[in-house]
């Protein structure tokens, strides 16, 4: 049944003969949004496929849409399109056969299959195809030719770009997916009989950049040698495994800076997305914008300096004198309010100081919570932090790792304390101190306890996995096949040196390497971590403070 | 420590500490003590065809260790008939990481290709395959010759391979649309590959020698479609991994003598086997051999037995032989995987009641993602078909993604629910 109103004609991939459809009175839209959840997709589909596959079901599981064009674009495409069609909630819905290369006789199977769209779209919408409607639907795109940032691989929704956008202080170009459709920037040649027309139009779709389910992306390098290229921000979507690949091809070779982040395509977690755009935006240099706030300066007065690093366990706080010797410090829960906490962990480090706020010249505030924080002139991200924290603590450090409580990072830094590349773990508990605390409830040990238990092992356990849910399932089968629980918390151990050696991998990480976090005082694990890294880690006694001393460090730049 | 994990960590040491050659060495020991024992001390309760696949299977494996440069990686719906003539012996990733990880060494694969920064959701076949290659655990093969059938991992743990190996590739490319255009496209597809083969080994095709062997693969996938109808009131018991090693080789060893042998076996057995007892299962997509929840629920039981798998009947006997390039190029378009989730169901339903199946359990191997988004509605129409239908999760070839308690829950459930408890 035809759509009553004028509706608009959904797509999602980049080869959807766009202009095509048009010429046959489509008005295509892309489907680009994320929703804040999978709520009635999953009950459709199950949760373990990619979150932008969600996404269309989602939409048109609310009714949202009438006309659809998919691609076979990869296997959840594929599954995606049967189970739509099962719902029969949308009135017109075509999944397009696109082939993988451009070989000798692709260019005629595609004409053929722009063919049965005509006449399925035709018949379903009464219209035929309209030549003046196919050469107005042809439009040049802009091409910046300024300095900018890509954000390349797995499709990125329109809020996580919009988030992208506002948080670099440089240009950002969406290459993702649909968004860099190239079709349209030619225009047809005249006077062309319509085979010879589809003829022209199916080598155009074709030779557009591939994605990664094309058979030859080499294609793809023109994305990643623009010489006005500054930044890479890689993007991959859970589940979609196409451009892991190009990540881990491209992360060593290219000659930019390139920051990977993983979303789920729901807005939430953003929080964290958030953290390591603010970071990588830092470790560019684009952060100080002439005459913001965050880059005035302050008059020095008595010359104290306070960082204060609100996570998501403890919220910690450093004062610093004008020498920058450590003057105060304190540690405390962060609680049910991130900003609260703040304000009672800096009256608690003045306590006893003879200080008062009037004496602290200049506050940054720093981790998770920075944000909800309205003490402080500015905030800056942990990542940035950390490197200048461990570069004070020892200044010979050249990697942090930092497990805290929901996250863990690596950071490299240069000679100076800059970062020069990171990687945190993606949004789940994976190799954090959550995970070891869910770990240590399984066992029914104390996390004291669970710290130095791997230390007395006898028997070398193969954990394989750090997610907390496989994990624990593991661990009730070691425990109901009797395994010993020192031996059960090494394998735990060894589990997540692992995963923490492929994020040090990922940063080109070399000594000397420092741990940070709550983290570092699992003895059992540090043991193990040193094994793999075949090195010592520096374990500061201030190795909780890092963050703190790196933010009162930022407010000490401040100061003049 | 049991014997296989010592095995496993001295192949991992072996490699990890340089000495890829000894690694290999050591597993072609392994392999090969193992399929002496199949070969002559098989598992009596298996059917004498059964008996017959496990070594067989084994020599397959052997083979690319042995003698690399007369294997070819495959993706295991490639039709392979074109390598056998050139003396190319095929292996595939789903066959090669289900051995290493049979043999415990899979964690080290897994960890480089994590390390590399490749997502924890990629298919644990085509992980381990890929990171055995990168691990330099497996030898570089003569070629690569795999097509888009039927997943995305063949579309990217191939190319990584090339880069690892640098050995020459070649890709065949199948469209999803059923017909006459997309079966022309790959058979002149497959023509390029002949040349490419020849190329590659200096060797020619004879295209009637092609002919008969194509002819053999259909002789074989008449004979396994006759015997999946003649067990529908029999009953064989099985272990796991013998559907496993059927769903490898009715792939990639079609047009063999090997493999039409062994359906042959199968029909001799058949005969001989004793009427129906118990519930049977028909088993979608990969299966977790290494599961001891799976195995003591479906392994050799009377009270339920697993009557065929999805992979080892995605081959219809209906092509071509005259024209060998056309008839392969048919058996792939017209694969059961390509094409509709809807499709795909459907042809699952027929097979499922040709073997006469009480139950069929559709396993949403972890990294499956076409399997794992067509479930609910595969379940439904099952369901609707009278074939009642379980959704199990797990990875049938990672462990660590296992689960057994849940398996063991939901799979008794199920068994009690159709009355097999």
């Amino acid at each position: 049944m035809q759509c009553s109103i004028q509706c608009p004609t959904y797509y999602v991939c980049k080869y959807t003969p766009v202009e095509l459809l048009s010429a046959m009175g489509a008005d295509c839209q892309t489907l680009n949004d994320m929703p804040d959840n999978f709520d009635l997709a999953e009950q459709y589909c199950g949760p373990n496929i990619c979150g932008f596959g969600k996404s269309v079901l989602e939409k048109v599981l609310t009714g949202q849409v009438h006309e659809l064009i998919l691609v076979d674009c990869c296997d959840v495409m594929r599954s995606v399109y049967d189970v739509i069609a099962a719902t029969g909630k949308v009135d017109f819905l075509y999944i397009t056969d696109m082939l993988h290369c451009y070989k000798s006789c692709a260019k005629d199977m595609l004409v053929d299959e722009l063919k049965r769209l005509i006449s399925a779209y035709g018949e379903y919408k009464g219209t035929s195809f309209s030549i003046e409607k196919f050469y107005d639907a042809f439009h040049e795109k802009h091409e910046t030719s300024l300095p900018h940032i890509e954000v390349l691989g797995a499709r990125m929704g329109t809020q996580l770009f919009d988030m992208v956008k506002d948080t670099m202080g440089i240009e950002v170009v969406n290459e993702t997916c649909v968004n860099n459709r190239r079709v349209g920037n030619v225009i047809p040649p005249a006077d062309m009989g319509m085979d010879e027309l589809l003829q022209w139009y199916a080598g155009e779709i074709f030779a557009q950049t591939p994605c990664m389910r094309m058979a030859d992306p080499t294609g793809r390098r023109r994305l990643y040698e623009d010489p006005n290229l500054r930044g890479i921000i890689y993007h991959t979507v859970k589940f979609c495994d196409f451009y892991s690949f190009e990540y881990a091809q491209i992360k060593d070779s290219v000659d930019v800076p390139i920051l990977k982040i993983e979303s789920d395509y729901t807005t939430q977690s953003t929080g964290q997305l958030k953290t390591r755009l603010e970071a990588f935006n830092e470790s560019l240099g684009f952060e100080e914008q002439p005459g913001s706030a965050d880059n005035r300066e302050i008059q020095m007065t008595r010359g104290y300096v306070a960082g204060i690093d609100s996570g998501s366990t403890s919220t910690d706080v450093v004062i610093l004198d004008k020498d920058l010797n450590i003057a105060a410090k304190t540690i405390i829960p962060t609680g049910a309010g991130a900003a609260i906490s703040a304000d009672k962990a800096l009256d608690m480090a003045l306590e006893g100081t003879g200080l008062t706020r009037e004496d602290i010249d200049a506050t940054v505030t720093t981790g998770y919570g920075r944000a909800a924080i309205e003490i402080g002139d500015k905030s800056v991200t942990e990542i940035s932090c950390h490197a200048r924290g461990a570069h004070f603590l020892d200044p010979s450090i050249r990697t942090v790792i930092d497990i805290g409580g929901q996250d863990s990072k690596v950071i490299s830094l240069d000679e100076d304390g800059n970062v020069t590349n990171f990687a945190m773990n993606d949004k789940c508990a994976a190799g954090t101190g959550r995970f070891f605390e869910m770990m240590a409830n399984t066992m029914q040990v104390s996390l004291d306890e669970f710290a130095t238990m791997g230390l007395s092992h006898k028997e070398d356990i193969t954990i394989s996995n750090t997610c907390s849910v496989f994990a624990e399932s593991e661990v009730v089968s070691l425990i109901a096949q009797n395994k010993a629980a020192n031996d059960i918390v090494y394998g735990l151990d060894k589990a997540v040196a692992t995963r923490t050696l492929g994020l040090v991998n990922r940063v080109g990480g070399t000594p000397n390497y420092m741990m940070t976090g709550g983290v570092a005082k699992n003895t059992s694990l540090v043991r193990v971590l040193e094994d793999k890294l075949n090195s010592k880690l520096v374990i500061s006694e201030h190795a909780q403070l890092c963050g703190a001393i790196g933010a009162a460090l930022y407010a000490r730049e401040m100061v003049s | 420590m049991n014997p296989i994990d010592i095995f496993g960590n001295v192949i991992n040491n072996l490699n990890d500490s340089g000495h890829h050659k000894a690694a290999r060495r050591v597993l072609e020991i392994g392999w090969g003590a193992m399929g002496i024992k199949m070969k002559h001390f098989p598992d009596k309760r298996l059917i004498p065809a059964d008996r017959y696949l496990a070594p067989m299977m084994m020599d397959v494996m052997m083979k690319p260790l042995i003698e690399p440069q007369n294997s070819a990686v495959v993706s295991i719906f490639t039709a392979c008939e074109l390598l056998e003539e050139v003396g190319l012996n095929p292996y595939n990733a789903e066959a090669f990481s289900s051995y290493i990880s049979a043999s415990h060494a899979e964690r080290e694969m897994l960890d480089i290709m994590d390390s590399d920064g490749i997502s924890e959701t990629f298919c644990s076949y085509h992980k381990i395959f890929a990171g055995a290659a990168v691990a330099k655990l497996m030898p570089a093969p003569r070629c690569i010759v795999h097509t888009n059938l039927i997943c995305d991992a063949n579309l990217v743990s191939f190319r990584r391979m090339q880069q690892v190996f640098q050995v020459p590739l070649f890709y065949i490319d199948v469209p999803i649309r059923q017909d006459e255009s997309s079966v022309a496209y790959v058979e002149r597809q497959l023509r390029e590959l002949k040349t490419f083969l020849e190329e590659v080994t200096g060797k020619k095709i004879d295209d009637d020698a092609l002919s008969e062997r194509v002819a053999r693969s259909k002789r074989t996938l008449n004979n396994y479609q006759r015997f999946q109808e003649l067990r529908a009131d029999r009953q064989i018991l099985t272990d796991l991994v013998s559907p496993l090693y059927c769903a490898m080789s009715n792939n990639i060893l079609l047009g063999t003598e090997q493999e039409e042998k062994y359906t042959q076996m199968l029909l001799e057995d058949v005969v001989a086997a004793p009427p129906k007892k118990g519930k049977h299962i028909y088993w979608m997509h990969a299966l977790p051999y290494w599961s001891d929840s799976v195995y003591s629920l479906l392994a050799f039981n009377e009270s339920a037995q697993i009557v065929g798998n999805e992979i080892g009947q995605t081959c219809s006997a209906d092509f071509e032989t005259d024209n060998p390039y056309r008839g392969m190029a048919q058996r792939m378009v017209y694969n059961s995987l390509n094409g509709t989730g809807s499709r795909r169901i459907d042809i699952g339903i027929k097979h499922a009641k040709d073997a006469g199946s009480d139950g069929v359990v559709w396993f949403n191997h972890w990294g499956c993602k076409h399997t794992i988004g067509i479930s609910q509605l595969a379940k439904k129409r099952f369901e609707e078909a009278g074939i009642p239908c379980l959704i199990l999760d797990g990875d049938a070839c990672d462990r660590s993604h296992g689960g057994e308690g849940q398996t063991s829950t939901r799979l008794s459930a199920f068994l009690e629910m159709i009355g097999a408890i």
